[in-house]
């Protein structure tokens, strides 16, 4: 491998965290606006959340009396594995810098480093909220878990790898696979997995006041300033990687060699438009969704699941 | 000094061991036993990296020892590995022991046990002949047996447990030496290698019961499913550093059990063994999680963890076990090498918790969760070391347990689709347990840390806990140490496991996994950059926090009070309880775990609208031992009241049954002969 | 017609009578199933027509015309009237809980993959090795049959085993003959109408669809 090459890597990998770190705030505020529209208000502006996060950087910290150095610690390990997991994931590339080190089964793994620290940090602030939020987000990831490694076993099925770079350049190589029951299955299942995963309705109301209805926001109440900065980031970022993982599967155009700037660019382009797509669909899906009753998830995970047992039925069936 | 006498000499040194506890004044028993038993793990861990080093068997034979067999010892390169995994549990085990001996260890029973115990699990694997090992196997129960029973004179609970574990593990003997003898009746010897000669001539009847019934003896040494019931009793009630003992190395033996029936003595089989053994290995996983997901007693909590590992290891070796049946040998090489990879993991991070546990216990005289709580501030070190084996417990990377799960799940994508039809049925099954089976770890060990060491203390105990003497601190240290350097450079175990997983399927490839800092597997497309990903996330972290503090106008936060609905003075009390932190995972598997709620309403006097006290019990029992063993249990007792009728106390009478049960003998005799 | 994109029609259309299927068990609202009862009509239609097109069998053309208006218009049309008559019948009250079906609706999947293995290995044809998906929405049909209350969703159930041969009898022989799918159709139509006629009688008689309430009139 020459030396422009692995540069080239490395700058596509760079360009992917500051892309997803800076567009994942975008991104939010734009399906906020969505949803404003349909419900006949202006809205605010979608730069907004950057705004806001500006203004929370500018405040104080602050931790609760009983809390340890898990505390402090969790938004900034989630930050951190969302961007690893950005870096190695190919959103703007097929070849980023660390593409070879890290496959699905990895990634997933990564972004639960995030979200179990996230739920430790919430008990770890030894309030009843902290640890509401806690047991609820770990549940929902629990019974998430079999639906998505099933749907991580159905891709891998077409490229013979579960490396993340590999089943995108087979779906490049060969588009015909997009239309088969195989992939059309594990799609529905992703989308389900990656709305639990992500906290959106109709699993989690991000926009929810109330802490008793509350999973994510009861895990994550006691944060402020640059602290609940850093978390809102790191969600963000994780909703963004996980749409842009999903539209990389699914139209894996524009996604190319990162052997030139302009085709960098032109990944991030392609990256920008298809995220923004899929961030649309999905804030416009949740204008006509409620949240459903905790212990009504499990049906939804479970179909997600019968989905990824369908895809992995397919597979075995087209075969 | 050759690694025959070094065997040797190790195993004197244990015995010495059991000679120094015996002896020396109650103060340094246990120290002086642990000294040895150092000098035991070490002088049999040269000999086992000897063997896995020039990949030649160390064989070794007395006549002397035991009469009529005499005693064999064979060193193979697979049995060192397993020598290796119980030192790497046993020397911190008793160093952490020497700090927690005045719970019961330092009587002269126990620290006598101890040293012989270890010297036990130590030569099992290298036995050589069918005698040896059942000899040192049933050493190895009756000394784990003396040390669960320590506690017995004070508690019920612990001698209830040693009845349970005593009837379990020898039910299991019964059944392993049943296997043994079916496969050696009529071969030309009882050393293993006679019997593997004459079990591959015998019929697939044969073979095929030797196989299933030695599955159920070690697979109620290694917890499996149906036959775990002991665990949950007998983890709990033993001493901490015996209970990292009996669940990091003793119920590994189990796995290395079935791996020497299956591979080594039987040389493979059809592809029903292992499906069978995968599906075991998937209900015990999926059965240990959830129950791991609903204690609230710490230690009960990672016994129950204990059947879940070891259920995905004995998975990993059914699917090595399938492909080899179906012809895939670099797989089923790749299967087996996760199986032992998994094992080893779980030594490292199940031993530093129990130990963990067992300093918890020391500290704060409770291992119940809803009695815990805030230790990562009182005891600083032992918290952060149970979180960081608590995370590589959940597979979390970069620790040694996402290692084991990354092997396993590749050698499940690979091996789908690669045989037969109830193989390419089974191994999306066995994905979908092995994924419910992580989110419920992490359930469980959320719940673990946050309870028992994270919010506030929820008793005085927990409240007055001091951190714990430096000793137990270094033992748990060094096993946390080998989850981290196991988890990032994995390429320091890969060619031991590899040695002695080829030496167990001998014939068959090795599964070339590259050894370097990132592991890629051979013939497949797979790969993982461990220290890579491990040296990203670091680089992340300093990166994100540093921006934090540049970006933050005082870095040093404020501490406040937390939000409680406007309500001040919040106490431990409004905290979620572990029980309370399960109920949405209970409630969910309801079916399975089937919990029992107890609401007891008191009313005033005037009115049935108020209330005036209210109490709440949720339990869960163990449907297993509720729905196979007690009705066993029930109908034995029964059966004993009958019997009893025979025993009416005369003297003349049990003569009298002697007397006849001669002639009907002779009868016998006389008439078939 | 080119043959990937045959292939690929006739899979996606064979995966929707699937995916409806599973669909029943999943939703608790009868309306719901209901619909997905007619989108299974409608894929089914679609497998016919996708066969027809590609065998140039002008029969198969008027056979998906028939199954469209049956399946997928007709029949639901009354279940909805039939959900209308008695509010009381809106949610399913499902025997086996919702995750446990869908849990053992994969399980039934994999079953039928299993249990045809043998046949899919004689039929080399794209339509062969699709049966054993006609057989998993049979099988779902069956178990959504005798774990669901309501009159109504059994009545769905029966319909789902219904659709499930008739997508095995596609498949495996490329199209039942015309009379004999006629014949079928007209007579599950006559089913659903004298089923209806029973429902109205009974809610008449004692006030609710719920068929373990029969279980009380043997006394």
């Amino acid at each position: 491998m020459n030396a422009s090459l692995l540069a080239g890597e490395a700058l596509a990998a760079v360009v992917q965290v500051v892309a997803l770190a800076l567009g994942a705030p975008v991104l939010l505020g734009l399906m906020r606006k969505v949803r404003a529209h349909f419900e006949g208000r202006v809205g605010q502006p979608v730069v907004q959340p950057l705004r806001d996060l500006r203004k929370l950087f500018r405040k104080e910290r602050m931790r609760p009396d009983q809390a340890t150095w898990i505390f402090p610690a969790a938004p900034v390990v989630l930050v951190a594995t969302v961007a690893v997991a950005g870096a190695i994931s190919p959103l703007v590339t097929t070849r980023p810098a660390l593409g070879g080190s890290a496959d699905l089964f990895a990634l997933v793994y990564l972004l639960l480093i995030g979200s179990t620290v996230l739920a430790l940090a919430g008990m770890d602030s030894g309030t009843a909220f902290g640890g509401m939020g806690a047991s609820r987000a770990v549940t929902i990831g629990a019974l998430a878990e079999p639906a998505l490694l099933v749907t991580i076993l159905a891709l891998s099925f077409g490229a013979h790898s579960s490396n993340l770079p590999a089943i995108v350049q087979a779906t490049v190589l060969h588009p015909e696979i997009l239309a088969t029951p195989q992939r059309l299955f594990s799609l529905g299942a992703l989308v389900v997995v990656v709305v639990a995963e992500s906290g959106r309705l109709p699993v989690d109301n991000p926009a929810t006041h109330l802490e008793l209805t509350m999973i994510h926001e009861a895990m994550i109440l006691e944060y402020a300033g640059p602290d609940l900065a850093l978390v809102t980031v790191g969600e963000a970022m994780r909703l963004a990687l996980l749409l842009g993982i999903l539209v990389n599967v699914v139209a894996p155009w524009g996604v190319g060699a990162a052997d030139s700037l302009p085709a960098i660019a032109l990944g991030v382009v392609a990256l920008a438009v298809k995220v923004t797509a899929a961030g649309v669909a999905l804030a416009v899906f949740e204008v006509f969704t409620a949240k459903m009753r905790l212990f009504r998830l499990p049906e939804l995970l479970a179909g997600a699941f019968m989905l990824g047992v369908l895809a992995v039925v397919s597979g075995l069936v087209v075969r | 000094m050759t690694a025959g006498v070094m065997i040797v000499a190790g195993a004197l040194a244990g015995v010495g061991g059991a000679a120094l506890g015996a002896l020396l004044p109650q103060r340094l028993r246990v120290a002086g036993a642990a000294s040895l038993i150092w000098v035991a793990c070490a002088l049999e861990a040269v000999a086992a990296i000897q063997v896995l080093a020039t990949r030649q068997p160390v064989i070794l034979h007395s006549a002397q020892l035991l009469p009529m067999t005499g005693v064999d010892i064979v060193l193979s390169p697979f049995g060192a590995l397993f020598v290796l995994l119980v030192a790497l549990v046993a020397a911190p085990a008793s160093l952490h022991a020497v700090g927690y001996a005045r719970h019961g260890l330092d009587t002269r029973t126990a620290a006598a046990a101890l040293p012989l115990f270890v010297t036990s699990m130590l030569l099992v694997p290298q036995a050589g002949s069918v005698a040896t090992f059942m000899v040192l196997w049933e050493l190895m129960a009756l000394f784990s047996l003396m040390l669960v029973l320590v506690d017995h004179a004070r508690s019920e609970a612990a001698r209830s447990a040693g009845a349970w574990y005593a009837t379990l593990t020898h039910a299991g003997a019964a059944f392993i030496l049943v296997a043994f003898l079916m496969l050696a009746a009529g071969s030309s010897g009882q050393t293993f290698a006679a019997v593997a000669h004459h079990a591959s001539r015998l019929g697939p009847v044969v073979r095929g019961s030797a196989f299933v019934v030695a599955l159920v003896g070690f697979g109620s040494k290694a917890g499996m499913v149906p036959f775990h019931v002991w665990l949950p009793k007998a983890h709990p009630e033993a001493p901490g550093p015996v209970s990292a003992l009996m669940s990091g190395a003793m119920v590994a033996l189990g796995v290395y059990g079935i791996v020497l029936m299956g591979y080594v003595l039987l040389g493979g089989g059809p592809g029903w063994w292992w499906l069978l053994a995968l599906a075991l290995g998937a209900v015990s996983a999926l059965y240990g999680a959830l129950h791991a997901a609903s204690s609230t007693d710490l230690k009960r909590l990672l016994a129950y963890s204990t059947t879940d590992n070891v259920g995905l290891s004995i998975m990993a070796l059914g699917v090595s076990g399938y492909l080899a049946a179906t012809q895939h040998r670099l797989l089923a090489a790749l299967a087996l090498v996760a199986a032992l990879v998994l094992l080893i993991n779980h030594a490292a991070f199940k031993g530093a918790l129990f130990l963990s546990a067992g300093s918890v216990q020391h500290a704060t005289g409770t291992r119940d969760l809803d009695q815990l709580g805030g230790l990562l501030r009182r005891m600083p070190q032992s918290g952060a070391m149970f979180l960081i084996a608590a995370a590589a417990t959940s597979a979390l990377p970069p620790l040694n347990g996402f290692i084991g799960e990354w092997l396993l799940f590749q050698s499940l994508l690979h091996g789908s689709g690669a045989g037969s039809t109830a193989g390419d049925v089974a191994i999306p099954l066995a994905v979908s347990a092995m994924a419910l089976t992580a989110g419920l770890t992490v359930v469980a060990f959320v719940k673990a840390a946050g309870v028992g060491f994270l919010g506030r203390p929820r008793s005085a105990a927990a409240e007055q806990a001091v951190e714990v003497a430096w000793s137990m601190r270094l033992g748990v240290g060094v096993l946390v140490g080998a989850c981290v350097v196991l988890g990032v450079v994995p390429g320091a175990m890969l060619p031991a496991v590899e040695a002695a997983a080829q030496s167990a399927l001998h014939g068959m490839p090795a599964a070339q996994l590259s050894s370097g800092l990132d592991l890629q597997l051979a013939g497949v497309r797979g790969a993982l950059a461990p220290a890579e990903v491990a040296v990203a996330l670091v680089v992340a972290f300093l990166a994100v926090a540093g921006l934090r503090r540049a970006l933050a106008r005082r870095p040093a936060p404020r501490l406040t009070e937390a939000w409680g609905c406007g309500r001040e003075l919040q106490t431990a009390r409004m905290q979620y309880t572990a029980a309370s932190f399960a109920e949405p995972v209970q409630r969910v598997f309801d079916d399975v775990l089937r919990p029992v709620h107890d609401l007891d309403l008191s009313h005033p006097a005037e009115s049935r609208y108020f209330i005036e006290s209210a109490t709440y019990h949720s339990t869960v029992g163990d449907v297993v031992e509720r729905g196979l063993y007690v009705p066993v249990i029930r109908a034995l007792r029964h059966w004993g009241r009958i019997a009893r009728g025979l025993q009416p106390g005369s003297v003349h009478r049990y003569l009298g049954y002697g007397f006849g049960a001669l002639v009907v003998i002779l009868i016998a005799v006389a008439v078939l002969g | 017609m080119t043959g990937s994109f045959y292939a690929s029609a006739l899979e996606i259309a064979v995966s929707v009578v699937l995916l409806a299927a599973m669909v029943t068990l999943w939703r608790r609202s009868v309306r719901a199933i209901v619909r997905s009862l007619a989108v299974q009509g409608f894929g089914l239609a679609t497998v016919a027509a996708v066969l027809g097109f590609h065998l140039g069998d002008p029969g198969l053309l008027v056979v998906a015309a028939l199954v469209l208006g049956a399946k997928a218009v007709v029949i639901p049309y009354l279940l909805t009237r039939l959900v209308r008559v008695d509010p009381g019948s809106r949610e399913t009250q499902p025997l086996v809980n919702v995750p446990a079906s869908l849990v053992a609706a994969g399980a039934l999947t994999f079953l039928a993959f299993a249990a045809t293995r043998s046949v899919t290995a004689v039929v080399p044809s794209i339509a062969g090795r699709l049966i054993p998906v006609g057989l998993a929405s049979m099988l779902v049909g069956f178990f959504a049959m005798f774990t669901r209350r309501k009159a109504v969703s059994q009545i769905v159930g029966l319909l789902l085993v219904d659709n499930g041969v008739a997508l095995v009898a596609f498949l495996a022989t490329s199209g039942v003959p015309l009379l004999v799918e006629l014949g079928a159709s007209l007579d599950v139509v006559l089913a659903v109408v004298v089923l209806q006629v029973l429902a109205v009688q009974l809610r008449t008689r004692l006030g609710a669809f719920d068929l373990d309430q029969l279980t009380e009139l043997h006394d």
